[in-house]
């Protein structure tokens, strides 16, 4: 039976969210409340069955070293299995060289000494659930080189701005990747995730070494693509999908969740969402506060109003504060009669002076880490 | 061992029959409350916070829950190096039969092997059912700071209750205990023990070993060491805890004791991030509040979705309310479900009982708080 080897990687250069990323790689957002955004890549791998783990990391290491820890939580075991954190460390002055070929070349004498026969990577940067399991069957059954995930949408105008597409032929196989121009409704987003033998990883690599210092490994695969040396198959991924590739996209993935239907879709039972715990005792709700359609972590005090919005742990909502539309990180206080509105207010900034914040839900306004306004 | 050479042993063995259903298939210290919590996490918490490494949790009583729930010890964080819960039932031994844990100082006795392995100068029982948050190293530094031989750790209780306690009579300039009365009908004092005693090991041992063989004794701290060590004209001293304490008996008592957690100024400061309770953590959802809820003055954790009405009550665990639902002045312990329209009132429903559609609990002006242990249909 194949036993996959999972790689966790980071965006390509392109990607960059606004105010956020300043503080953390994407991975290590936090997401609706509790989670941070490898939560659902690492918890993917567990319930897989995928015991051993890579995570690549580029910049601003802190925060993703602390939440994943020992990786106890990922509920992978110690002895057998392991969760690698693997930094960059290029000394080149331009990002541009820093890519993701660059960092598994650095590494790749632990990937051909792991015993593992199969590799499954997915970005650390987009919220999906999948059974990598089934997927590593149906690669296996195929018989392709590649397999990799899309999700189709009818949005792709609006959406999806900084993320590929890929076109498929009538069997299924990938003909090529294009940036999405956003000019048609009906695309199917490229999600990232690759499953393959380990040959096949080693050699894409390498090839990729000789051939250019700016390669990625979708440019690669893309090529191999189009120039039908590689059998590249795409399977389509059902549920919940959200790439986080900018600010917008951060705010709307959040957002859309706050709808319970759709938060069911991402969180089922059979299928948990492992986190590291805080250790924060339950959220307080007073005689004068009024919640409407929001999740509330743990460990808040809440005496305001919270509308449609997602508050993360350790938050204060004083009285009289008007939380709409929202999404509130952890250790963070809305001051008395504040009232903002589609609004990210980030980790540890105090909203206490000025009264009102309200921005546009086509364009979020962000209150930065540590902040007092 | 390495930080205080004071070794921990949580007295877990109880049933706790007063409250009844709850206690059917564990005993007391695996008792939910507060909302994410076990009551032992409170002297487990103690204990890592206080810098113990070492603790031992004395089970009998339905112990299979509590067992797999300490065991490890990685929640408290008390999985290093030289560090670990240690859970200990009674065992068969080559020189003694299996043998019950005639009283609380037999489940020490029957346990000197394994504390000798630590070889410890202090040893600290605790009891596995009280919520409370202490600084166990404050208590030894007052121990040491007497030279004590025994350190008992007192509450001041109103005076008209003192009779329902343990009460030590102490010398008011310096502390000393002079006499122990267990539960006296004329009290001379108002401070009772909390069942929380430092001893120095190597005095204990000794008692110990007499105690066992001693066919009058009834095996137990109260009753029968502490006297004995007054007897002996032993260095006693009381040490005055102030804060939260509970000792919850009852349904009425762990109801109350849940409610005391609406009000922000109840003493036990949960949100204290210096001295903070751990428990189990599982992958669950923050709290969901729907658009048609309506939650005033309550405690929810996560993994609680209220989609009606929850007034002056605390949530647990995966708690659902369904819409329409009214929960009132109670305590939903883990997964409970109270379907749509239903109505729960002065209740304590335990883990995973489903309140059926239309169904109602409880009610607003009863004397006690009706406890709910089996599925209600609609």
């Amino acid at each position: 039976m194949a036993r996959a080897l999972g790689i966790v990687s980071f965006s390509e250069n392109h990607i960059w969210v606004e105010g956020m990323e300043t503080y953390r790689s994407i991975a290590a957002f936090p997401f609706l409340g509790r989670y941070r955004v490898v939560d659902f890549p690492i918890s993917n791998m567990s319930n897989s069955g995928i015991d051993r783990v890579q995570i690549y990391i580029r910049r601003k290491p802190r925060s993703l070293v602390e939440h994943i820890g020992t990786g106890r939580h990922y509920n992978i075991n110690s002895k057998s299995g392991y969760l690698q954190m693997l930094f960059t460390d290029s000394s080149e002055e331009n990002d541009y060289y820093n890519t993701d070929i660059k960092a598994y070349a650095d590494n790749l004498d632990i990937i051909e000494r792991a015993s593992n026969t199969h590799i499954v990577i997915v970005p650390g940067y987009m919220v999906y659930t999948q059974d990598f399991n089934a997927l590593l069957k149906t690669h296996e059954e195929s018989g392709a080189d590649v397999t990799i995930l899309y999700h189709g949408v009818d949005n792709a105008k609006e959406a999806f701005q900084n993320c590929y597409c890929v076109n498929l032929n009538k069997q299924k196989g990938v003909a090529s990747m294009e940036m999405n121009s956003g000019s048609k409704k009906n695309r199917d987003i490229f999600m990232d995730t690759y499953v393959m033998k380990k040959e096949v990883f080693i050699n894409l690599i390498k090839e990729a070494q000789k051939v250019s210092s700016m390669y990625t490994l979708r440019k690669i695969v893309n090529e191999k693509c189009i120039a039908e040396e590689l059998d590249v198959r795409g399977v389509a991924h059902k549920g919940y999908f959200a790439p986080i590739t900018d600010f917008q996209s951060y705010y709307d993935a959040n957002m859309a969740l706050v709808d319970i239907k759709v938060a069911k879709e991402l969180f089922k039972d059979e299928w948990p969402i492992y986190t590291r715990t805080n250790d924060s005792c339950p959220t307080q709700h007073f005689d004068t506060s009024d919640v409407k359609a929001s999740f509330i972590a743990n460990g808040c005090l809440i005496e305001g109003t919270v509308e449609n919005s997602i508050i993360g742990r350790d938050c204060v909502v004083k009285p009289g504060a008007v939380v709409k539309n929202s999404i509130v990180l952890s250790d963070t206080v809305i001051g008395n009669d504040v009232h903002i509105e589609n609004v990210v207010v980030d980790k540890f900034a105090k909203v206490t002076h000025l009264k009102e914040i309200i921005a546009d839900p086509k364009k979020p306004g962000y209150i930065k880490r540590l902040d007092n306004v | 061992m390495k930080q205080n050479n004071m070794l921990a042993m949580i007295l877990a063995g109880g049933r706790g029959s007063r409250l009844h259903d709850l206690t059917n298939k564990v005993a007391k210290p695996a008792v939910s409350y507060g909302g994410k919590y076990k009551i032992i996490d409170f002297p487990l918490s103690n204990c890592a916070n206080s810098g113990i490494d070492v603790v031992g949790v004395l089970t009998q009583y339905e112990s299979v829950l509590l067992n797999s729930y300490v065991a490890g010890g990685g929640r408290w964080g008390l999985d290093a190096r030289d560090s670990g819960v240690f859970v200990l039932p009674p065992r068969e031994k080559a020189d003694a039969n299996l043998d019950v844990y005639r009283g609380t100082a037999d489940a020490i006795s029957q346990n000197i092997d394994f504390v000798d392995n630590y070889d410890p100068e202090y040893m600290l029982i605790l009891s596995g059912d009280h919520i409370y948050k202490m600084n166990y190293a404050k208590m030894l530094q007052s121990h040491k700071e007497n030279k004590a031989d025994a350190t008992i750790a007192v509450i001041e209780v109103p005076m008209k209750e003192a009779s329902r306690f343990g009460i030590m009579n102490t010398d008011p300039e310096t502390g000393r205990i002079v006499e122990f009365e267990e539960k006296p009908a004329q009290p001379k004092s108002n401070l009772a023990s909390m069942g929380i005693y430092i001893f120095n090991w190597k005095l204990l041992r000794k008692m110990l070993l007499a105690d066992m063989k001693n066919e009058e004794s009834s095996h137990d701290f109260g009753k029968d060491i502490i006297p004995a060590l007054l007897n002996d004209d032993k260095r006693l001293f009381a040490y005055k805890f102030k804060g939260y304490w509970k000792d919850v008996g009852t349904i009425d008592s762990l109801w109350e004791a849940n409610m005391d957690l609406l009000d922000k100024k109840n003493g036990l400061d949960l949100d204290d991030r210096t001295w903070k309770i751990y428990t189990e953590d599982k992958p669950s959802l923050p709290q969901y509040i729907s658009s048609e809820a309506d939650v005033k003055h309550a405690f929810i954790t996560q993994g609680c979705i209220v989609e009606g009405e929850v007034k002056n009550s605390v949530l647990f665990t995966g708690a659902k309310v369904g819409a329409g639902a009214k929960v009132i002045d109670s305590v939903l312990m883990p997964d409970v479900v109270v379907e749509d329209g239903a109505v729960v009132q002065r209740a304590l429903v335990a883990d995973g009982v489903k309140i059926g559609s239309g169904a109602s609990v409880g009610s607003a002006d009863s004397e006690h708080i009706e406890l709910v242990a089996k599925n209600v249909k609609g």
